[in-house]
């Protein structure tokens, strides 16, 4: 039970795929400009994280491990692949903003690096836990950064919450008082938002920490 | 027939305020007699010389009481007749910082006369170097280098002797006096060094902020004649005085780092040091005093005064109307290059050419100490040609490899950069420290390395032995596993034949 | 007697950080009046703002970093930041747009990099960048230059305090109105739209040298950035070489067609060039160190201005110039060290 715990923990904090590797950080700099457009990058790499996961961990025994890195390149392209179908034809909008970053979801190394430490040594379970809490983990700083890049650079929140919930909900985003410094939505924003996200992080977990502890981690996987 | 053009350029360097007519406009007064001398066995440069008189002995003017402990140093005269008071432990101002050092101590009497001497003649070369040597006659510039060795120094050829009467230090007047009233005794000190170093040329060296200087020396090279004396007159500009500056600004050669201004077929000696040599060679007079600029504006009549060497520096400031008001610093040698003493209790020395009282503090306070602001004003003034700003921030980061590259070693402490920077960051003493580390951080990686080797060679050892060890166990066991297993066969073959027998 | 011990050299430094920054701030009254002169008293309250704006941000960093907050404070540095961003935004302006300039030059550009001699990028800069990328609008539109025999709508001091504080305007005033975009905006569109450059220069916003009003205050900013030269507070290499390069690019291209091309005199005095070549590109925190670096940057900063004012997406290009070439200082720093004294061979 406890090794649940751990893993659901890791993956959301701990181990924070995006405040912690600082893995997957190209989509998540190019996709933020709004809350809506980080949560369905966000959903996206969950969904394609847990199926990668499953699969690859149902198949951990016959894996031969010298090409084991290229089937998890077919497995996971192919789930992107679908997903980007999916959303083509079901949120045609959505597809249009988020555009290329779905296919690139498979360069997203939070999923490879989940697929070749976690899904190809566990149980489906626990794979599948640990698949969902860093997708989760990862949404959440998606979400985080985009609605903080909304807020600055446009003054509002939720705009283009229509493209995920249809068309009734077209007028329910929120509109602040001001018009925003537009900068939060270009590139240098990205950047801005994330290192300040970063330093946030740091509050609680100094980076030295970190690099402790992956130095012990490379001994131990060493020694 | 001048192979070089007398002045070529300056790098670097910064225009100071001149203090020099505090002390310059008075005559040098050559009447000061100490009560008491405390005059110092060591030498900058070499092993201490042995005290060669007793206690209670009474001694001339002039009269060795100092023999050199080696070949290469100089001996020490009594610079006042008197009687030996004491030998004892002293603290005396010793290239940059005050240490101890035996001392003879002389309570001097009225007696004048020095000891008699007649102008020295020479057999040959070497007996020149060691009569110099045993005339104690050193260079009187501030690094005190005995002269004769600095004459020795072997090169294929020396093209120039450059008589340095630059004298770029803001407060410091005492060869600029020099030059103004024996002009003519440095002259002919300069053509007996050309003489023994074989040089074509002597130039003489004076910045053009001393008229008159310039003016006594001009007149004395025409006096004397000689065509191979040229005198140069170089801007105003610190630190032109530098030996290697010097080089640099008069042929346009650098002096290689590590090597002397003669590979480059120079060599620098300063006027006080070439009148001190005519003396000897006129006179037969050892070097028992020196000019000393007495000044700064904490003493009543500052000026330059012929002291003898020893001479206690209280004794020194109470001849020049003592203390004016409170003091607030007590400075040996120039204020950009000299050091703070604490008391006045010392005596002087044959390096210490100057002697500052200020009244106000020039350490900045530590909130007028900001950041440095990268405004580069530090570089182009660096006549070495460093980055003071890349220094301190390597230094800062305790990154002394970075040091080495940037050249730590080759800066001469000479303050450009400390009074240029608008950020008042003691750049110097900063740099002084990180020499400091850095050679004891060499000190200790030569000493780890050496460890890490033998540490090496050790678990090379231990490893060797530890692998024959496990092979002995390994065959050991080999040989008990295959033992055992033979017993054990045997034990079930025997159960399974009480089986048998049973049944 | 006892005496302390201090290390060498035993002088009064020549000169301070307090004492620069005074000089700068001198050297900004002749361009200032000047633009008083033609842009009304709106430039004295965004100067204000934003002074006040860098103060209480650096004091604010200053705490949260735990650095002594009295020193850096009195140093200057965040006034002259805050003048040089109240310089570069128009002045007819809301009170925020300068406070965001000076408070996001100081925190971001200044403080996040390690304080007053750490920071990579000219913090002014940073500040302006941040505010032409965010509120282009606001950015770019000037109002003209008040002159009588211009012909348009004039703005007083109180309805530009007005418009400062409120965001709106007296009635009888119409911000579309009494507002344009800048003479180098101007070519940079009518160029676009196939407008020749003899046709745009006709316009009341332009004179015989540059836009109009502009070149005065262009020339009278060269009189200060002279008066830091000859108070040794800034070397001539930036400057020089910045406004050569300028000329130098802006006579080739206008020799080969000046129909399309901007005269080199337009170049040098219009926009922030002056301003750019003298006080901003000299900040010595972001500059190169050495004399020689300091040609090169400069020069680099010149033809990267020249490059975006005519083939960029923004019409003065001098802003971005800067930061680009602060990135590129460690290189140049590292490939223009002096030989050092006696380690040739
Ligand atoms: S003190 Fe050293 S670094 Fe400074 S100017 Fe002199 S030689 Fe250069
Ligand atoms: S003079 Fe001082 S502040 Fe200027 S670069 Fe040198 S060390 Fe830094």
């Amino acid at each position: 039970m406890s090794d649940i715990k751990t893993l659901i923990v890791d993956g959301l904090w701990t181990k924070n795929p995006a405040l912690i590797q600082l893995l997957g950080i190209c989509p998540l700099l190019a996709i933020t400009t709004t809350l809506v457009n980080g949560l369905a990058l966000g959903i996206a790499t969950t969904v394609v994280l847990i199926c990668t996961n499953s699969i690859v961990s149902l198949i951990r025994h016959t894996l031969l491990p010298s090409v084991r890195i290229l089937i998890f390149v077919m497995i996971i392209s192919s789930l992107v692949t679908t997903i980007d179908l999916l959303t083509n034809a079901f949120f045609h909008e959505l597809h249009g903003v988020l555009g290329l970053f779905i296919p690139l979801i498979i360069t997203n190394c939070t999923i490879l690096a989940q697929a070749e430490s976690v899904a190809s040594r566990n149980s489906i379970g626990k794979s599948i836990i640990s698949g969902g809490s860093a997708g989760l983990g990862f949404t959440a700083v998606l979400l985080v950064l985009g609605g903080f890049r909304e807020i600055i650079g446009r003054g509002s929140l939720f705009s283009g919450i229509d493209m995920i919930l249809g068309d009734s909900a077209t007028d329910s985003f929120i509109k602040f008082p001001f018009d925003g410094a537009l900068v939060a939505i270009l590139p240098p924003g990205a950047f801005f938002g994330l290192a300040i996200l970063i330093a946030l992080r740091n509050l609680f977990i100094p980076t030295a920490t970190i690099e402790q502890r992956l130095e012990t981690n490379i001994s131990e996987s060493h020694g | 027939m001048l192979k070089y053009p007398l002045f070529q350029s300056f790098y670097g360097g910064v225009h100071l305020e001149s203090h020099k007519n505090t002390s310059n406009h008075k005559q040098i007064a050559r009447d000061f007699l100490p009560s008491r001398l405390i005059i110092p066995m060591n030498q900058q440069f070499g092993s201490d010389a042995i005290p060669s008189v007793k206690v209670g002995q009474l001694i001339q003017k002039g009269e060795v009481i100092g023999k050199p402990a080696e070949k290469n140093t100089t001996a020490v005269h009594a610079s006042c007749s008197g009687r030996v008071g004491a030998i004892e432990k002293h603290p005396v101002p010793t290239a940059g910082k005050v240490s101890t050092s035996t001392c003879v101590i002389i309570e001097t009497n009225d007696e004048n006369n020095i000891a008699a001497q007649k102008p020295p003649l020479f057999k040959n070369h070497l007996d020149k170097l060691t009569a110099i040597n045993h005339a104690g006659i050193v260079g009187l510039g501030g690094a005190a280098f005995p002269t004769a060795e600095k004459l020795n120094r072997k090169s294929s050829h020396c093209e120039m002797l450059i008589l340095n009467g630059a004298e770029c230090e803001p407060y410091i007047s005492c060869d600029d006096l020099l030059m103004q009233e024996h002009a003519t005794e440095v002259l002919r000190g300069a053509l007996a060094m050309m003489e023994i170093v074989g040089a074509e040329l002597t130039v003489v060296v004076i910045e053009k902020d001393k008229p008159k200087a310039i003016e006594a020396i001009s007149n004395a090279i025409e006096t004397i004649g000689s065509k191979c004396i040229r005198l140069t007159d170089i801007p105003t500009m610190y630190p032109t005085g530098g030996e290697r500056q010097l080089v640099e600004a008069l042929t346009g050669k650098e002096v290689p780092s590590g090597k002397y201004p003669i590979d480059v077929g120079c060599i620098c000696q300063n006027v006080g040091t070439a009148y001190a040599l005519d003396c000897f060679f006129q006179l037969g007079e050892p070097l028992i005093n020196r000019i000393v600029t007495v000044t700064g504006q904490g003493v009543k009549n500052p000026q330059n005064v012929a002291v003898p060497i020893g001479a206690p520096i209280v004794e020194l400031i109470k001849f020049c109307g003592g203390y004016d008001g409170e003091v607030s610093q007590l400075i040996l040698g120039g204020n950009m290059m000299g050091y703070t003493v604490d008391t006045d209790q010392l005596p002087v020395t044959k390096s210490t050419n100057c002697i500052i009282t200020t009244k106000k503090a020039t350490t900045p306070k530590p909130f007028e100490i900001w950041p440095c602001i990268r405004c580069g004003e530090c570089i182009p003034v660096c006549p070495v040609r460093l980055l003071p700003q890349q220094i301190l921030k390597a230094y800062e980061n305790k990154n002394f490899e970075e040091l080495g590259k940037l050249g730590l070693s080759e800066c001469i402490e000479c303050g450009c950069c400390d009074v240029v920077c608008p950020s008042h960051i003691p750049l110097v003493e900063n740099f002084r420290k990180a020499k400091h580390l850095r050679m004891q951080e060499i000190k200790s990686s030569e000493l780890s390395n050496a460890a890490q080797k033998r540490y090496e060679l050790k678990t090379q050892r231990l490893s060797s032995q530890h692998a024959n060890t496990e092979k002995l166990h390994a065959d050991l066991k080999e040989s008990i596993k295959e033992s055992s297993k033979n017993d054990m066969i045997k034990a079930a073959v025997e159960r399974s034949k009480k089986r048998r027998d049973k049944k | 007697m006892n005496f302390p011990i201090n290390s060498s050299p035993h002088v009064l430094p020549i000169t301070s950080v307090p004492i620069i920054m005074r000089h700068v701030l001198y050297a900004l009254i002749p361009s200032t009046i000047v633009y008083v002169w033609y842009f009304g008293f709106g430039i004295f309250i965004n100067m204000l703002i934003a002074s006040i704006a860098a103060l209480i941000s650096e004091a604010i960093m200053l705490r949260i970093r735990n650095r002594p907050i009295k020193p850096s404070l009195a140093d200057g540095s965040a006034i002259v930041t805050a003048i040089l961003i109240a310089f570069s935004i128009p002045p007819l302006a809301p009170w925020w747009l300068p406070v965001l300039g000076a408070s996001s030059a100081i925190v971001l550009a200044k403080h996040l990099y390690g304080g007053i001699g750490a920071n990579i990028f000219n913090p002014a800069m940073v500040g302006y960048a941040i505010l032409l990328l965010s509120f282009p609008v606001q950015m770019t539109h000037w109002i003209p230059p008040q002159i009588e025999n211009l012909g348009f709508q004039n703005i007083d001091l109180w309805s530009t305090v007005l418009y400062s504080v409120t965001g709106s305007l007296p009635s009888n005033l119409n911000l579309d109105a009494i507002t344009q975009a800048t003479p180098l905006d101007i070519v940079k569109g009518g160029l676009k739209n196939g407008i020749s450059i003899n046709e745009l220069r006709s316009g009341p916003l332009f004179s015989q040298l540059g836009g109009y009003g502009w070149e005065w205050i262009n020339i009278f900013t060269a009189f200060g950035g002279v008066y830091l030269l000859y108070k040794g507070i800034i070397r001539w290499h930036i400057p020089v070489s910045l406004l050569t390069s300028i000329t130098i690019f802006a006579a080739l291209f206008y020799l080969y067609d000046p129909n399309q091309n901007l005269s080199p005199s337009f170049h040098l005095l219009s926009g922030a060039t002056v301003l750019g070549a003298f006080f901003i590109a000299t900040d010595p925190v972001s500059a190169a160190a050495t004399n020689q670096g300091r040609l090169i940057y400069g020069a680099s900063i010149g033809a990267l201005t020249y490059a975006i004012r005519t083939w960029g997406g923004y019409p003065d290009g001098l802003a971005f110039a800067v930061l680009l070439m602060n990135l590129m200082v460690p290189l140049i720093d590292r490939f223009t060290t002096p030989k050092i004294y006696g380690q040739q061979q």
